[in-house]
C-alpha cells in the first residue's frame, strides 16, 4: 500500500480538568469526524488529560475502531496519541 | 456533654474518609460514572464492580449481626419506604450525572484539585439549605406515601430473619460475580501510575463501610452535614428568615452509641451535634484522601480553563443532587454501601429512581458537552 513518508499532522485538544465524561465523549466526536484522515495517516489525534478514567477507556475505543493508541505520561497529566493502525 | 463517644467518632470518621478517598481516587471508583456509562457507553465494568461492593457488604454486615457486633439493626436514619425516596432517586440521579460526581466522588474529586468538584460542591450546599423552603410539603408527601406497613428493611416486610434472604441474594449475585471473574471481566489494565484493581477497592471499600458501623453505628453517610454547612452559611446570611424554617429544627439522629451507651442526638441545623461529629470528619477525610493519593502520583493540579457551560452544569447538578439527597432522604453511599447490604427498601427504592435518573443526566450532559 501507499505509506505515508511524510510524518502526519497533529491536532491537540486539551481537555484537562474538564467534566467527566467530557474527554471521553470529545474524543470520540473527533475520532469519528476525522475518520478518513486517520486511517490515511494524514494526521495525528493528541488528547491532554488529567483523567485518569479516560487512560483506559479511549484507547479501548480507539482500539476498537482499528487506530493505534499510545499514552504518555507528561508532567502531571496523560498524553493520549491516536494514530493510524498498525495493522 | 457527650465527649467519651465523639473521642471515638471523630477519628475513627476522619481516618475511615482519608482511607476511602484515597481509595477511590486511585481506582477511579467513581459511582456516578459507573451508572452514567452503563447508559451511556453500554459499559458495565464498574457497575459490576459496585455489585461486588454491595454483596461483600452483605456477607460482613450479615456476619457482624449474626456474631452480635451491630446491636443498632437496621441501622440509624434508615426510614420507612415512601414514594419520596424513588423521586428523590430519580433526580439525584440526574444531578451526580451532571454534577460530574456523586456526594463522595464530589469530594475525593476536589481534593484532587478539580475545580468543576468545588462548584458542585456549593451547588450541594445550595440545594441542601434550598430543601429547607420545602420540607413542609415534601415532608407531608413522603408521609403520605408510605408503603405497606413501613417495615424498613426487605426481610423485616417479609416477616422473615435476615439471614435466609441475605443469603438468597449473595447466592444469585455471587454466580454472576464468578462468572464475571472467570472471564476476566473484574479486572483491567490501567497506564496510570498507582492503579488499584477496582475489585480490591470494592473488598477495601466494603471493609470501611463495616469499620463505620463498628465504630460509628452506622454505615458511611454524608448529606446531611451538606445540609449542616449550608445552614451555618445561611443563619450566617439570612438570620430572620431562616429562623421560620422547620426543617433545620428537626433531630432526626437520636440514637444510643453502642460502645459508649451515650445518647448521641443530632440534625441538619447549624449546631456541633452527633451528625456533626460524625459526618464532618469524614467529609474533611474524604477531601484529604484524594488530596493524598493526588499528590503522591504527582497529579495534583488545578485547572479552571473549561468552558463555562460545565461550571453551569456542575453547579446544577450539585443543586440538584443535595436537593435530591433531602428528598429522599439519604445519598448514594448511604444507600448503596449501607442499605442496600441489608436490603432497606428505602435503598432499593432509591436505586431503582437513580437508574432512570442517571440514563436522563447523561442524556442532557452529552447534548451540553458535545454541542460546545
Amino acid at each position: 500500500m501507499d505509506k505515508e513518508q511524510k510524518t502526519p499532522q497533529i491536532i491537540e485538544f486539551d481537555i484537562r480538568g474538564q467534566l467527566c465524561p467530557a474527554t471521553l465523549l470529545i474524543a470520540l466526536k473527533e475520532l469519528n469526524r476525522c475518520k478518513e484522515q486517520l486511517h490515511n495517516g494524514e494526521i495525528q489525534l493528541v488528547f491532554k488529560t488529567d483523567n485518569r478514567d479516560a487512560t483506559i477507556t479511549i484507547p479501548d475505543a480507539a482500539e476498537n475502531m482499528g487506530y493505534g493508541v499510545e499514552v504518555r505520561r507528561v508532567d502531571n497529566y496523560y498524553l493520549l496519541v491516536v494514530e493510524q493502525g498498525h495493522s | 456533654m457527650t465527649v467519651t463517644a465523639y473521642a471515638v467518632i471523630v477519628p475513627a470518621s476522619l481516618l475511615l474518609g482519608v482511607v476511602a478517598g484515597f481509595i477511590m481516587h486511585r481506582a477511579g471508583f467513581c459511582m456516578a460514572g459507573a451508572f452514567r456509562d452503563f447508559f451511556l457507553f453500554r459499559q458495565a465494568f464498574m457497575l459490576r464492580q459496585l455489585l461486588l461492593l454491595v454483596v461483600v457488604s452483605m456477607i460482613l454486615f450479615e456476619a457482624a449481626r449474626l456474631m452480635g457486633f451491630l446491636p443498632l439493626y437496621p441501622f440509624p436514619l434508615l426510614g420507612p419506604p415512601t414514594l419520596a425516596s424513588l423521586v428523590g432517586g430519580a433526580l439525584f440521579g440526574v444531578g451526580m450525572v451532571l454534577a460530574g460526581g456523586c456526594v463522595v466522588g464530589t469530594l475525593y474529586k476536589l481534593g484532587a484539585g478539580s475545580v468543576l468538584s468545588g462548584v458542585a460542591l456549593a451547588g450541594l450546599l445550595f440545594g441542601s439549605v434550598l430543601y429547607g423552603e420545602i420540607h413542609p410539603w415534601w415532608g407531608a408527601f413522603a408521609r403520605a406515601t408510605i408503603m405497606g406497613k413501613g417495615s424498613l428493611t426487605l426481610p423485616d416486610a417479609l416477616g422473615a430473619d435476615p439471614l435466609l434472604p441475605i443469603t438468597l441474594a449473595v447466592v444469585v449475585v455471587g454466580v454472576l460475580l464468578y462468572r464475571w471473574l472467570r472471564q476476566g471481566k473484574l479486572q483491567r489494565h490501567s497506564p496510570v501510575r498507582g492503579y488499584l484493581q477496582p475489585w480490591l477497592a470494592a473488598l477495601l471499600l466494603a471493609l470501611t463501610g463495616l469499620c463505620s458501623y463498628l465504630l460509628v453505628g452506622m454505615p458511611l453517610g454524608i448529606t446531611t452535614a451538606y445540609a449542616k454547612l449550608g445552614a451555618s452559611i445561611e443563619q450566617f446570611v439570612a438570620p430572620r428568615h431562616f429562623a421560620g424554617l422547620v426543617f433545620f429544627k428537626g433531630l432526626p439522629l437520636d440514637y444510643r452509641y453502642p460502645l459508649t451507651q451515650e445518647r448521641l442526638v443530632g440534625g441538619p441545623g447549624p449546631a456541633f451535634d452527633g451528625v456533626a461529629a460524625i459526618q464532618y470528619p469524614l467529609l474533611l477525610g474524604l477531601v484529604l484522601g484524594g488530596l493524598v493519593s493526588a499528590v503522591l502520583v504527582r497529579e495534583f493540579r488545578f485547572y479552571y480553563r473549561v468552558p463555562v457551560c460545565q461550571y453551569g452544569s456542575a453547579f446544577a447538578g450539585g443543586l440538584i443532587m443535595g436537593l435530591a439527597s433531602r428528598m429522599t432522604p439519604g445519598c448514594n453511599i448511604w444507600h448503596i454501601f449501607g442499605g442496600l447490604p441489608i436490603l432497606a427498601i428505602q435503598s432499593i427504592l432509591f436505586v431503582m429512581g437513580l437508574l432512570p435518573g442517571a440514563w436522563l443526566g447523561g442524556k442532557l450532559l452529552t447534548r451540553l458537552i458535545i454541542r460546545n
